[in-house]
């Protein structure tokens, strides 16, 4: 596979609003506009965070400290979706446009791409994560999961029980795997050795649960589209506890667990990031400046989470000041 | 690259629009009455105003849209799956991916479904 990139200058916008009741820093960052970012992921060490260009078929690379944007193209075709760091420190992408998993190495920047065969069709690529032995889990929203050993390139497929809407994913502390099916309403909890998915019911019916992330007690927090809800599900016991979010009509479309066990969630009625405090149980908002900015997705590291803006084409981070 | 399929599956669509379509049937639906999924039904889209189908929970810039006089035909849906943010900014709906082509096939095969 050739590799270039194409490294932009692209000017440092910056717009900080100091918000009051937990010293929240918010800054923007224009990316190359029409790429429509999707999803985000920083680097463990803060020095690059990437997004999907999903409209470019590209990954896009910032470095926060200079603004500056690199693009690394993906490939024909290629429409990408998420983005997560895995344990190598490469980026690894689900690629609805391939219809493929594929990596960029850091350090090079060379790309190498995993296609599911022909036969399957477009599956909608959405999210990934790693489970412990190594292996990416994702999750195909016509309905399908499956799993790759990038070790010995090993790819297997399941169809997913009630068939169309899985989405978002996450691993636990200790390793389980758990999806969401939006179409299906439903979060899934996957046997790493067999495959096998088991549903779990939320208990709002019709709940469209979007997307799922968890705390550090492995629990499954998950973001609810149709009803704006945030839930949260115990495996220990069995339990959900949720929450509506504020304002009318909330849509939540992502949630993100934070190191301190912060809920983020992305309310696309508000057009606001909401942080959510589970032991008060209190919500802050973080509205954007824009209008129709659909952050999509947001995943941090201590003390910054990231979005992308679709809407805006900017990233997104919020810092804490404590 | 040994890839295993693990459980059945429906075959890929043969047709080039009911292919394309399975992009969009993660979300959306194609039964008459489907109020209360994640995206509206997209049967009898052509002709349809933007933003009018009953029960369905649309962004306010696709409720806008329809007021503006939108109406869903062969060249604003090619628009609006090209980009749907610039199409209709503020939607809800991201940019799906997929060639000049699939949009094309989708969007003939959704004119047969009534």
């Amino acid at each position: 596979m050739n590799r270039f990139w194409i490294a932009l200058a692209a000017p440092l916008a910056a717009c900080t609003l100091s918000l009051p009741a937990s010293a929240q820093q918010v800054r923007y960052y224009d990316v190359p506009p029409g790429g429509r970012a999707h999803d985000v992921a920083v680097t463990a060490d803060g020095k690059e965070v990437w997004w999907t260009v999903q409209r470019g078929g590209a990954h896009g690379i910032l470095n926060p400290e200079t603004g500056e944007t690199t693009i690394v193209p993906l490939g024909e075709g290629s429409a990408p979706h998420g983005v997560i760091v895995g344990p190598d420190g490469d980026a690894w992408i689900t690629d609805g446009g391939q219809n493929a998993i594929v990596r960029v190495d850091r350090e090079t920047r060379a790309v190498r791409v995993w296609p599911l065969p022909e036969e399957t069709g477009p599956i909608n690529m959405n999210t990934a994560t790693f489970d412990h032995r190594g292996r990416i889990w994702f999750t195909g929203q016509t309905g399908f999961y499956g799993r790759l050993d990038p070790a010995t390139d090993d790819m297997k497929v399941w169809a997913a029980p009630r068939g169309r809407g899985p989405y978002g994913i996450t691993t636990t502390p200790s390793g389980d795997v758990w999806y969401a099916s939006l179409a299906g309403s439903h979060i899934a909890k996957v046997d790493l050795d067999t495959g096998e998915a088991t549903i779990v019911e939320p208990p709002t019916p019709n709940q469209g649960a979007r997307r799922v992330w968890s705390d550090s007690q492995g629990r499954i927090w998950v973001s609810e589209w149709n009803s704006g809800n945030v839930s949260v599900h115990d495996p220990r016991d069995g339990s959900w506890r949720q929450w509506k979010l504020p304002g009318e009509a909330p849509k939540t479309y992502s949630v993100y667990v934070d190191e301190t066990d912060k809920v983020w969630l992305t309310d696309f009625s508000a057009n606001a990031i909401v942080r959510f405090d589970p032991t008060t149980e209190t919500f802050e908002s973080f509205p954007s400046d824009r209008a129709g900015a659909n952050v999509r997705q947001m995943l941090g590291r201590p003390g910054e989470v990231w979005g992308a803006e679709s809407g805006t084409d900017r990233l997104v981070v919020i810092r804490s000041e404590d | 690259m040994l890839l295993t399929l693990m459980s059945p599956h429906p075959q890929a669509a043969q047709d080039p629009g009911a292919r394309a379509f399975q992009r969009c049937a993660a979300c959306h639906s194609l039964r008459a009455d489907d109020p209360g999924g994640p995206a509206p039904s997209l049967r009898g889209v052509i002709g349809r105003r933007a933003g009018t189908l009953d029960g369905f929970a649309y962004s306010e810039a696709m409720r806008a849209a329809g007021r503006r006089g939108v109406v869903w035909d062969e060249a604003t849906l090619e628009r609006f799956l090209a980009d749907p943010e610039t199409a209709v900014p503020g939607t809800d709906m991201p940019f799906q991916g997929g060639s000049a082509a699939e949009r094309a096939a989708v969007i003939a095969w959704l004119r047969q479904v009534r």
